[in-house]
């Protein structure tokens, strides 16, 4: 039988997260664009990488029209100026893109097929609303497969808040309130600079450098929090507040395999431990990452206990705080989303994956201690991703 | 082969005249052709929804009979080919679907299935496509006296897939996702159409359906009879070709006599005329995002649930008796839980919306109200008052409802009345009440709100009682008269279900109450004195004596009655048109259909009295030629 090999991450970057829709930063800009500067960026920080040693390029996108519609990992690679010689290829799994895109390259690695692979994904939602273009079969509804209120996030959110009436909406607003102080906070570390590149974009006022998240509100308090509508029912407990906003943004990241990290004298910052995916009910799929970290810390022969840093995605508070609720973790606790999540920064869907293990890795230096880290989001349709790194930079 | 109209999935496939005349240009190919087996489906979503009724008004005996003889001839080559033939049951499958089927060898069905049913009866006509011979020769006397008779009579109960294959009408039940393919697998099985033989009692079966229908109809409607003693022929020993001879005459008698021909316009009236309502304002409504209730009593709770459940918004509630909210919200909470329990509403979205409601003695939680329905008791001044302390506790924007049975909604202070008929779970009218002073916008926001609710909207005009309850009132009084004449109450109640109504007029006046009744005739009295006259024996009922004020010892026999009765129910219809209550005599009997229960074999009641040439007698023309407003002689 032959053996697996390890995976590494090395390194990874993200642009300025947008507003999606005509006054959003990147209203007039390219989604593959974007993805083209964060690969350039991401390839000048590890300038020992001969381009044509890359073996593969995985980009995710959820609309894969348009913009965003040219088998994305080859377009973007032709773009970016990688040699023709390096192949590129377009997945999908609506949120949890980038993080399949780099489970689809850390199993090339692993498997032999590939040395050096670039994954990440892009999503402009300012151009590519969600569902738009979508042709749903009409034997959902034909058939009652699944419930209608499955296809609107924010609806399955409400539906989280209907099944655990302990996780209230006061708790939910509280979460935001946390995201986005931690979120100020992280501006002023070192965080961001570090993972998020600047872009020069054309805007309706001329040209401006996107460097800066377009959701952030460091003066996001309880009482304002309390008085925002509540746009998926009346009456409701999911607000413009509490939600991540709808978003534009590119991430992309560097893997590689032992071998190839030392023969281009690159630094792996993490090992890939373990990763899983699991389904769940449509209409609950914020429940997702409980089923999908419980799968993950089994095959990793790990628990909860022993992971000492979670990058959770955030579109909804409740979210957060249904996985919190289902595994035991304090949703206060300090190992959680450090430097805020996607509430405060955005989610730009197919790319938020690579955002979290940048922040991941970034944390792991901050605490050389913590040996195991968790990245994890769920996934529209009823769908959870976990992923479990090492934090070998540290010396473990 | 596909049973196809070329139309997407929102227009189902009849069988009309251009439907028979295809089928019999394929059958010599499927006679001739060297087949290994017959599928027979439809296009995606629809098996096939029956023959084409739209050809079905002012038919004759001769076309009946020659269209029942047309889908024998071709229904019957399909039974007699000599291969394998199964009929793929992919969607709705109704009447002549049914019968296409049964003339296959064997069926498949799908899990997906929502409609399977002989609806004949329920239009006053029997399945005449071979459907009373085969359905009780492949399924048994038991199932085919539910599925033919009981069921149409039952508001034209349907079986869902897997009932149909539960009760041997399909051979296999399969997942929707490979359907056909898996239907194709089968017919390859070369299936045997199997003769069942079940040890039932059928003369049994058959007195007892009969005893019930006659207790459910009496006699009214000769359609389920006839659709009885088809299936009785059938199980007694006919040949098929005899059973189709009968189908033939039955359908020949049936079709064109006024049963038929009403329920086919009472059809109509509640099936296509609903689906483009005339009155209907073209004003762009104005969302609903909270909704207040003045009043907690048994049909404000009720309400209260329906709005949750259809709107899911907020609602308000205000009593002056805190005893009232609480037991209103017990009611509420009841609800929803009765709809947990029938797997309708998921456990924690019934909390949610048990969360929305909000009680209070004040009007403190009133203001955010994009509606408020009032439905206090029957009290000009009491309603008055309500309306005067709304307007100063609700945005200006906020449209005032009024849910009052009689009272004048201009005369209260309200902009629209939205009337709603218990039980309001069941019963699909409402009456929505435009004063000249209702703007187009509250009425379209009224009448999407009585949309959203799943309800049906009728326009009337403010004036006592408006239709339904109004023309009750004058059949009561009818009955009242006779048995203050000294009429024996049962006698004057049969003499009245002799129309077939759901309900004797005893058995209304306990539901409504008859303390409620009586304010209604107070009120219509009030402004039609001639018309309705007070009544002793309604005012003792009232006030809880059960005494009969016998005014004359002149009893009155049932033909008497009923011919009084139906004089009256023209005459109050005619007052309705030539007030303008109403924009025409459709009107009438859609809120009869909808909000009284009436049959569809009286078409409401106006095609009846159209029928029965009272309206002629009386006004020298029918009723559905009379137009609103305009003098009536």
């Amino acid at each position: 039988m032959r053996e697996l090999r390890e995976v590494f991450y090395v390194d990874g970057v993200r642009t300025a997260f947008g507003r999606a829709g005509p006054k959003g930063v990147f209203w007039r800009t390219r989604a593959d664009d974007m993805g083209v500067k964060v690969v350039r960026e991401l390839l000048r920080r590890s300038p020992s990488l001969p381009p044509e040693r890359i073996d593969d390029v995985v980009m995710a996108a959820t609309a894969q029209v348009g913009d965003q519609g040219l088998t994305l990992g080859r377009d973007v690679a032709l773009l970016a100026g990688l040699p023709q010689s390096v192949p590129g290829f377009a997945v999908d799994r609506m949120c949890a893109g980038a993080l399949t895109a780099v489970t689809a390259g850390a199993g090339e690695i692993a498997m032999g097929a590939a040395d050096v692979v670039l994954a990440g994904g892009i999503e402009h939602m300012g151009h590519h609303p969600m569902g738009d273009d979508v042709d749903f079969n009409p034997r959902f509804v034909a058939e009652r497969l699944v419930d209608t209120s499955a296809v609107t996030m924010g609806a399955t959110a409400e539906n989280l808040h209907d099944r655990f009436p302990q996780l209230t909406k006061e708790a939910a607003d509280a979460l935001a309130v946390r995201s986005q102080q931690r979120a100020a906070a992280a501006w002023q570390n070192g965080v961001m600079r570090e993972t998020v590149v600047p872009m020069s974009v054309f805007t309706d006022e001329g040209w401006r450098v996107a460097d800066r998240d377009e959701f952030l509100r460091p003066e996001t308090t309880m009482e304002a929090l309390a008085t925002l509508p509540t746009p998926f029912r009346a009456g409701g407990r999911v607000t413009a507040g509490n939600s991540a906003g709808l978003t534009d943004g590119a991430t992309v990241c560097l893997l590689c395999s032992e071998e190839a990290a030392q023969e281009h004298s690159l630094e792996p910052r993490m090992r890939l431990v373990a990763y899983a995916f699991a389904g769940v009910e449509p209409e609950l799929m914020g429940l997702g990452p409980v089923p999908a970290t419980r799968k993950a810390l089994e095959r990793a022969g790990l628990t909860l206990e022993e992971i000492g840093l979670f990058e959770l995605n955030e579109p909804f508070a409740v979210q957060v705080l249904s996985w919190c609720d289902g595994l035991g973790v304090d949703p206060e606790d300090e190992r959680l989303n450090p430097y805020g999540g996607a509430i405060a920064c955005g989610h730009p869907l197919a790319a938020t994956g690579v955002r979290l293990l940048a922040q991941l890795a970034y944390g792991f230096r901050e605490r050389p201690d913590v040996r195991y880290g968790l990245s994890a989001l769920c996934v529209g349709m009823g769908m959870g991703a976990a992923l479990i790194w090492e934090n070998v930079a540290a010396g473990h | 082969m596909t049973i196809d109209n070329g139309e997407d999935h929102t227009k189902p496939t009849f069988f009309g005249r251009a439907a028979l005349e295809s089928l019999e240009r394929l059958l010599p190919r499927l006679e001739e052709g060297d087949w290994a087996a017959l599928v027979l489906t439809g296009k995606p979503f629809v098996f096939a929804a029956g023959a084409d009724i739209t050809e079905f008004p002012g038919a004759t005996r001769e076309l009946a009979i020659e269209g029942s003889r047309a889908g024998h001839e071709l229904f019957g080559r399909i039974r007699a080919l000599p291969y394998p033939t199964v009929a793929a049951v992919n969607g709705a499958c109704l009447g002549g679907g049914v019968e296409i089927a049964l003339h296959c060898d064997a069926r498949t069905i799908s899990t997906a299935v929502r409609h399977f049913a002989c609806p004949e009866c329920f239009l006053g006509i029997v399945p005449a496509w071979g459907g009373t011979q085969l359905v009780p020769r492949l399924v048994g006397a038991d199932t085919a006296v539910r599925f033919v008779v009981a069921n149409p009579m039952r508001q034209n109960r349907m079986l869902t897939g897997p009932e149909a294959f539960e009760l041997g009408f399909a051979e296999r039940l399969l997942e929707p996702a490979e359907f056909l393919d898996e239907s194709i697998a089968f017919a390859l099985e070369r299936p045997q159409n199997g003769v069942r033989h079940r040890d039932e009692d059928v003369t049994e079966v058959l007195r007892k359906v009969r005893a019930r229908l006659d207790g459910q109809v009496h006699g009214a409607a000769p359609a389920p009879y006839r659709a009885l003693d088809l299936i009785e022929g059938a199980l007694s020993g006919w040949s098929l070709e005899e059973g189709y001879a009968a189908e033939e005459e039955a359908v020949g008698e049936l079709l064109p006599g006024p049963q038929a021909q009403a329920s086919l316009y009472a059809f109509d009236l509640v099936d296509r005329r609903a689906r483009r309502p005339p009155g209907k304002p073209d004003a762009e409504p104005l969302p609903i995002r909270k909704v207040g209730l003045v009043g907690a009593g048994l049909m404000a709770a009720q309400l209260a649930a329906l709005f949750l459940r259809r709107l899911e918004v907020p609602v308000a509630m205000r009593d002056v008796s805190k005893e009232a909210l609480a037991s209103a919200r017990e009611t509420i909470e009841e609800s929803l839980a009765e709809q947990v329990a029938r797997g309708r509403l998921d456990e924690g979205k019934a909390r949610f919306l048990s969360s929305l409601v909000s009680t209070s003695t004040g009007y403190d939680d009133f203001g955010e109200c994009d509606l408020v329905l009032e439905a206090v008791f029957e009290e000009p001044d009491v309603k008055r008052q309500v309306f005067a302390e709304l307007r100063e506790h609700v945005k200006p924007e906020c449209i005032l409802a009024t849910n009052t049975s009689s009272l004048s909604v201009a005369g209260m202070g309200a902009d629209v009345g939205i009337h709603f008929f218990n039980p309001v779970a069941v019963l699909p009218l409402v009456e929505l009440v435009h004063t000249p002073d209702t703007g187009d916008g509250a009425l379209a926001t009224a009448w999407a709100f009585a949309e959203k609710l799943r309800k049906r909207p009728v326009l009337v005009a403010d004036a006592p009682a408006f239709v339904v309850n109004r023309v009750l009132t004058r059949l009561m009084s009818v009955v009242l008269d006779a048995v203050e004449h000294g009429t024996d109450p049962e006698e004057a109640d049969e003499a009245i279900l002799r129309l077939g109504l759901p309900m004797a007029p005893s058995v209304l006046l306990q539901m409504v109450g008859p303390r409620v009744a009586n304010h209604v005739l107070e009120t219509l009295h009030e402004a039609y004195p001639d018309r309705f006259p007070l009544s002793q024996t309604l005012a003792n009922y009232a006030e809880g004596r059960d005494e009969i004020a016998v005014r004359e010892q002149a009893p009155r026999a049932r033909e008497e009655i009923l011919e009084a009765a139906l004089e009256a129910l023209a005459d109050e219809v005619r007052h309705l048109l030539e007030e303008g209550v109403v924009a025409e005599a459709k009107d009438v009997d859609t809120a009869l259909l909808l909000g009284a229960g009436w049959p569809f074999w009286l078409g409401g009641i106006t095609r009846h009295l159209d029928q029965a040439g009272i309206s002629e007698r009386m006004f020298g023309r029918p009723l559905a030629e009379m137009g609103a407003g305009a003098p009536t002689r």
